[in-house]
């Protein structure tokens, strides 16, 4: 009968411990806005796991404090305590219990994604890249131009199709719950339906070198006209062909182009590399202890083969090897599209020139 | 004076660093060497030469320091009787700067050397988290920041290995009544060789660090700065550490129990050893493939995982998480059977369920080997093969639930002391703590919660909580309870007590803020974040909290230090205990047990009277413990 | 200084209830070990732990092999494969035969089957090495039959995968021919009796167990998927 007493008050006050626990982890334990379709069923997944941390820490807790302040001995007591040595059934029990449960919250995991996952009608997709450290958007279905922003539709399932150029990246934006890695030499996809306008901030979720931290990009989501209205925009940025080289270097220099803007700045602000102000014909001190002035030669070794001349001061390995392969091809792509043919180096040099 | 100085100047661990020096310097020079010779421009700055003079220099260190002595001995027919005591002419300190079989010195080196990693570990933390109790960039810059975390993750998986080390060491072979480990001198390489591999870790920070985090996640390993290669191999020497150390225990545990000591009469803790050293004994492989590779794709050329030559990123995540995933159960296993093992001295009942409990460690064991790919939810996996990931994962909450019910079965109604010993207080806590580290876990082992937790603070909270509760908590809990096994004398109480509670409360806050900035949208490894997250607070609140917890880890050293000298003799079993290892004088003899015992009873037969564990084979029934 | 000693000391109760020897806490200089059987039966628990670990490196390998190639192979010179693999099971055999050579007291048997173990798998380490990864870089043809290999490291995943499996498998064989010299060296000198060859057991254990890997990485290497342009 004693027992069954110390199992009443233990009950209760479990119970009494989980609705607390629960209610205080709303406040300590909260999440950000849900501002994607995806964040529903994951935010009703998560309240489901936040009822068993706070059932499970409570059970546990309190029975061992009950224990501890109920049954406890004075100091002067050497006696010892009843001969429990175990109980075939209970073991059993608080087996086979805790599988069902676990596997039950399995289903509904597995449930979940399938619904987040499975394609939806009406889908966008947006092609991501990820470099260090910067991202860039391309839009296949709304004309094929670049953004170094994201810019979505609201309530419209857009389809990410992702890769990176050097190392894994991670897509997160913690507003719509859902993260993808980006993996160099292959694609993986993302399912977003963004159900609110706004501005949200998309940062790289996966350690990818010196400056992951700085690696975020801009995300608005407007409304179909707003959309609209800004792919317009975008599609009526002039062709390749009438840009003049300046502007075109400017161009490749930006996230939407080959990314140059994440490491060389173009204010003299410090950067992982060099900055270009006044960079054209500069002294430059090289790591093995030479000068040299940059020039065209110079500065198109430094983007093709970039480990070749190290500028004092500056870690070799950070600059991607593989800019000469991304040059020929985008080259290539702008000859199939526009029929003329660029010198995206030249471009460059040509940009720098003008930034005394 | 002079001579102490001689003393430490000529043992085993000077001389190895020396070694160590000489032979990187002569790798080193080998292959630069051969490159000036060749006359390439700059041979002197070449990354193969560093990653061969590193091993080279693992090799000099283990020569020089002695390890090898009596094995080369062998080769050329030699015997070598098993040297014991101190070196010949020097005091009995001298012991533990030299290379000694004796598992019970071993297992003392490996845990100063363990608290050792700790503190250098710790301080890289307090370090990077001054940083990011405030927005903006304070002192340091992001290569800094990069190298500390990372560094700091691999020093403290280290430095558990070597509390685990010394837990296993110390422990098992007292508590199946052995006089020694199987292999004493595999046993004193075990731990020697993982000296030089801290080194080369450290070193690697001294080179330029890397930034991958403890990982090493390809491609990124392949474009990191120099550092990363020393930590590679420094990883990769340690597992030679795990290896050799885990199948010594498992012979020993085989092959030199007392007499009449079945496996289920073994005293838990021993369980907890052996399922540990499985672990250790086979993931340790592969892991070691994956930092091989890592090292051959970026010092050699060859091509595993860099996709521009046809490679698979990918396959490092999961050759590494093979590992990496049930080496967290090598973390726990230790300090959750040091658990069990106290709780019912304390409380004076039996151990609840003790099969239970026995095979739920190996439970634990063998299901966590089926659920490494849950760090890889994001990684682009096929559904198809992340839903069962999803669900084994799950299923690793049963045996761990298992413990957690044995273990309040085993207090409910048991006699605890009122005024809660420091041990007992660490159990208590490490329980608590463990537990909220745990029920962290199946949330990440559900994908679309995963899918906004992962690479968050969410999951450094849930780490910490499980590392401190299953591995911190019960280790100190474990110093304290068997200090007066290991120097004779009593720890200073008060003292101990005033490290708990400190520790305790400010564990919670640190972890629990670190799931609720997780939450919000921290990432992991950054060095500055956004104000616009709103967890300015908290983070201050976490570094503070990582300030007393540091403050309480000294509190313990000075501790553990003076009690040694100041502290009156301690009682030979002062808790009362049933464990063999309590029914001999403290410290130890050198051979454990002058006379064998032989196991008549179960080991936890608390309030039953007249009931006997062991008994000396040759003296007539003598009632133990109780 | 207060201590909360939960049991007052010296408590008689609680006195050391098995024998302990009076005296130093380290006793020192006494010699010690396990009784010889005894220590062969660690020994040999001991080794099969090691295998039973190195299972999971070379298993690692091979299943590297398999995400990485997938359902093809490169070009290898077959010749050669299939020559080292008859060399290296050969030797197993002379490993055999030496180590019943020891166990039964034959000395000679013994010596000359550890002598011919040995060079064979010398031979199989020179036939990977020199011709199949052709270290020298050298071009000739036997009868119409390329004999020295063509994959280079930089020859992408082929190159890696098939270097660090058949390099891995090296270092092991060559660390099985050092120890085989090592017991043969001391079997002439007589070091090995009928009752004590652990020495021979082990390395014989150690050296089939190195050839039975390669029992799986033969076929992994040379014999399955397609050949890749
Ligand atoms: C000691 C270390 C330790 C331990 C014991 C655990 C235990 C567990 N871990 Fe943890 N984990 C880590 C250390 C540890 N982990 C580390 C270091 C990382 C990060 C690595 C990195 O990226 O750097 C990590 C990351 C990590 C991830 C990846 C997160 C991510 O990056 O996205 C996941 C995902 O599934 C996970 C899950 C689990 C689960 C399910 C358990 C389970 O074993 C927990 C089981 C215990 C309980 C559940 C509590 C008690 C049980 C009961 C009371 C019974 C009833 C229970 C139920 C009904 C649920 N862990
Ligand atoms: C046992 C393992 C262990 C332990 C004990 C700790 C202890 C601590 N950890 Fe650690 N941590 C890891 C394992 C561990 N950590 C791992 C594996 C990672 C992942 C790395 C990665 O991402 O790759 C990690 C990452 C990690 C991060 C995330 C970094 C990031 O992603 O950017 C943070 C951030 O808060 C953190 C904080 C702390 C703090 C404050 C402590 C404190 O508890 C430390 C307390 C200090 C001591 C124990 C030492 C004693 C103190 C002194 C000697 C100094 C005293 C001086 C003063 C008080 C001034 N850790
Ligand atoms: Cu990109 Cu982190
Ligand atoms: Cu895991």
């Amino acid at each position: 009968m004693r027992r069954f007493r110390h199992f009443i008050i233990v009950a209760v006050l479990v119970a009494l411990s989980t609705v607390g626990l629960r209610a205080l982890f709303s406040v300590i334990l909260a999440l950000p806005r849900a501002s994607s379709a995806e964040a529903i069923p994951i935010d009703a997944l998560f309240n489901g796991h936040y009822w068993m941390i706070a059932f499970l820490f409570s059970l546990i807790m309190v029975m061992m404090l009950y224990a501890l302040f109920v049954f406890r001995r004075p100091a002067d007591d050497d006696s010892d305590g009843p001969y429990i040595h175990g109980n075939t059934v209970l073991e059993i029990g608080w087996t086979i219990v805790p599988t069902v449960v676990v596997l039950g919250f399995g289903v509904w995991g597995a449930i979940t994604l399938n619904d987040i996952t499975s394609p939806k009608p009406n889908e966008m997709t947006v092609n991501v890249t990820g470099q260090q450290w910067v991202w860039s958007f391309a839009y296949p279905e709304q004309g094929d131009f670049a953004s170094s922003e994201l810019v979505l539709p609201v309530d419209r399932t857009i389809v990410l199709k992702m890769t990176a150029e050097d190392v894994i990246h991670s897509f997160w934006v913690p507003e719509f719950r859902v993260k993808q890695d980006l993996v160099p030499g292959r694609e993986t996809t993302l399912r977003i339906t963004p159900t609110e306008a706004g501005e949200f901030a998309l940062r790289c979720a996966e350690i990818c070198g010196l400056n992951h931290t700085q690696m975020v990009a801009t995300v608005r989501v407007l409304d179909a006209a707003g959309f609209q209205a800004w792919v317009d925009a975008e599609n009526a940025a002039p062709a390749f062909a009438d840009m003049t080289p300046e502007d075109r270097g400017a161009f490749w220099h930006s996230a939407e182009g080959l990314g140059c803007v994440a490491c060389h700045s173009l204010d003299g602000a410090p950067g992982v590399g060099p900055t270009w102000q006044g960079l054209y014909g500069r002294q430059e001190e090289l790591e093995d202890g030479g000068t040299v002035t940059v020039d065209d030669p110079y500065i198109t070794t430094s983007i093709i083969d970039p480990n070749a001349q190290i500028t004092a001061g500056y870690l070799p390995n950070l600059m991607p090897q593989n800019y000469a392969d991304q040059i020929a091809a985008l080259e290539q792509e702008i000859q199939a599209a526009e029929g003329v043919d660029i010198d995206i180096i030249a471009d460059l040099i040509a940009f720098i020139k003008t930034l005394e | 004076m002079f001579k102490t100085l001689r003393i430490i100047l000529t043992s085993a661990l000077v001389r190895g660093i020396l070694g160590q020096l000489i032979g990187t310097a002569l790798g080193y020079g080998f292959i630069a060497g051969l490159r000036a010779l060749r006359g390439a421009e700059t041979p002197w700055i070449y990354e193969p030469a560093l990653a061969f003079g590193a091993i080279i220099g693992v090799i000099g260190f283990l020569i020089a320091s002695g390890v090898l002595t009596d094995w080369l001995k062998w080769i050329v027919g030699r015997r070598t009787p098993l040297r014991h005591g101190a070196p010949e002419g020097k005091p009995e300190w001298s012991r533990y700067f030299n290379v000694d079989y004796n598992h019970k010195v071993i297992g003392i080196q490996y845990g100063v050397s363990s608290l050792l990693i700790l503190l250098i570990g710790g301080i890289f933390a307090i370090i990077f988290r001054i940083e990011l109790a405030q927005t903006g960039m304070q002192w340091l810059n992001n290569n800094q920041f990069n190298t500390l975390f990372s560094a700091h993750g691999i020093i403290m998986i280290a430095a558990i290995l070597g509390g685990v080390g010394a837990m296993i060491n110390y422990l098992a072979p007292l508590m199946i009544g052995a006089s020694d480990m199987a292999f004493p001198r595999l046993n004193a390489f075990s731990f020697w060789v993982s000296v030089p591999a801290a080194l080369l870790i450290l070193s690697g920070l001294a080179v330029g660090g890397w930034d991958t985090g403890w990982v090493g996640y390809a491609t990124l390993s392949l474009r990191a700065p120099v550092g990363m290669v020393l930590f590679l191999l420094g990883f990769w020497v340690v597992g030679f550490s795990s290896i050799a150390g885990s199948a010594n225990l498992l012979v020993t545990v085989a092959t030199m129990r007392a007499k009449g000591m079945s496996l289920f009469r073994m005293p838990i803790f021993v369980w907890a050893a052996v399922a540990t050293s499985i672990i250790q004994l086979t993931a340790t492989q592969t892991v070691g493939v994956a930092l091989t590779m890592s090292v051959a794709e970026r010092v050699m050329g060859l091509n595993f995982f860099d996709p521009s030559g046809g490679g698979n990123p990918i396959l490092y995540q999961h050759l590494f998480w093979f590992y990496s995933h049930p080496v967290v159960y090598v973390f726990v296993l230790p300090g959750l059977g040091v658990i069990s093992e106290l709780l019912p001295v304390f409380a004076r009942k039996p151990l609840f369920g003790y099969r239970w409990v026995a095979l739920s460690s190996l439970g634990i064991a063998l299901v966590g080997f089926l659920v490494w790919a849950h760090h890889m939810f994001t990684s682009g996996m096929a559904d198809a093969l992340r839903v069962p990931f999803m669900f084994s994962t799950m299923l690793v909450a049963v045996p761990t639930g298992v413990k957690f019910f044995s273990w309040i079965a085993t207090i409910w109604e048991g006699k605890l002391p009122k005024n809660p010993p420091t041990p007992l207080l660490f159990v208590l806590g490490a329980i608590s703590v463990f537990l909220i580290g745990g029920v962290t876990g199946p949330i990440l082992g559900t994908i679309p919660t995963d899918l906004h937790l992962h690479d968050s603070y969410w999951v450094v909270g849930h780490f910490h909580a499980t590392m401190f509760g299953g591995f911190i908590f019960p280790f100190f809990g474990a110093l304290y309870y068997w200090y007066p096994k290991m120097t004779g004398r009593m720890y200073n109480e008060r003292l101990g007590k005033l490290h708990f509670w400190l520790m305790l409360p400010a564990f919670w806050v640190m972890s629990i803020g670190q799931m609720s900035v997780g939450l919000l949208g921290m990432r992991r490894r950054i060095a500055d974040y956004d104000p616009a997250l709103g967890i300015e607070g908290t983070q201050v609140l976490i570094t503070l909290a990582a300030l007393v917890i540091g403050w309480s880890v000294l509190i313990m050293l000075y501790n553990l230090v003076f009690s040694q000298r100041r502290q009156p003799v301690a009682d030979p079993n002062p808790w009362r205990s049933r464990g063999p290892e309590w029914q001999i004088i403290s410290p130890p003899p050198e051979f454990n047990y002058n006379v064998p015992f032989e196991v008549v009873g179960d080991p936890y037969e608390y309030g039953l009277a007249d009931t006997t564990y062991i008994r000396d084979v040759a003296r007539a029934s003598v009632p133990s413990g109780d | 200084m207060s201590v909360v000693n939960p049991v007052p000391a010296g408590n008689p109760a609680h006195a050391p209830s098995l024998a302990a020897a009076p005296g130093a806490p380290h006793e020192a200089h006494v010699e010690h070990g396990l009784p010889h059987a005894q220590q062969v039966r660690a020994n040999r628990l001991g080794l099969w732990l090691f295998c039973f670990s190195e299972l999971f490196l070379f298993g690692a390998l091979f299943t590297s092999r398999f995400v990485l190639w997938g359902n093809t192979r490169p070009e290898l010179s077959q010749v050669i494969g299939l020559i080292a693999t008859a060399v290296l099971l050969l030797s197993s055999y002379f490993m055999y035969r030496a180590e019943m050579g020891a166990a039964h007291g034959d000395r000679k048997t013994f010596l000359r089957g550890a002598l011919l173990a040995a060079a064979l798998g010398t031979l199989f380490f020179i036939m990977v090495v020199v011709l199949e990864w052709n270290v020298f870089g050298l071009e000739a043809n036997l009868f119409g039959i390329e004999i020295f290999g063509h994959l280079s490291t930089a020859d992408g995943v082929y190159g890696g995968v098939f270097y660090a499996m058949t390099g891995m498998h090296a270092l092991h064989v060559l660390s099985g021919v050092v120890f085989i010299l090592i017991i043969w060296w001391n079997g002439r000198r007589g070091r090995f009796t009928p009752e004590d060859h652990w020495g021979v057991e082990a390395t014989a254990i150690y050296w089939h167990f190195v050839d039975v890997v390669w029992v799986f990485f033969y076929p992994a290497l040379y014999l399955m998927g397609t050949v890749a342009g």
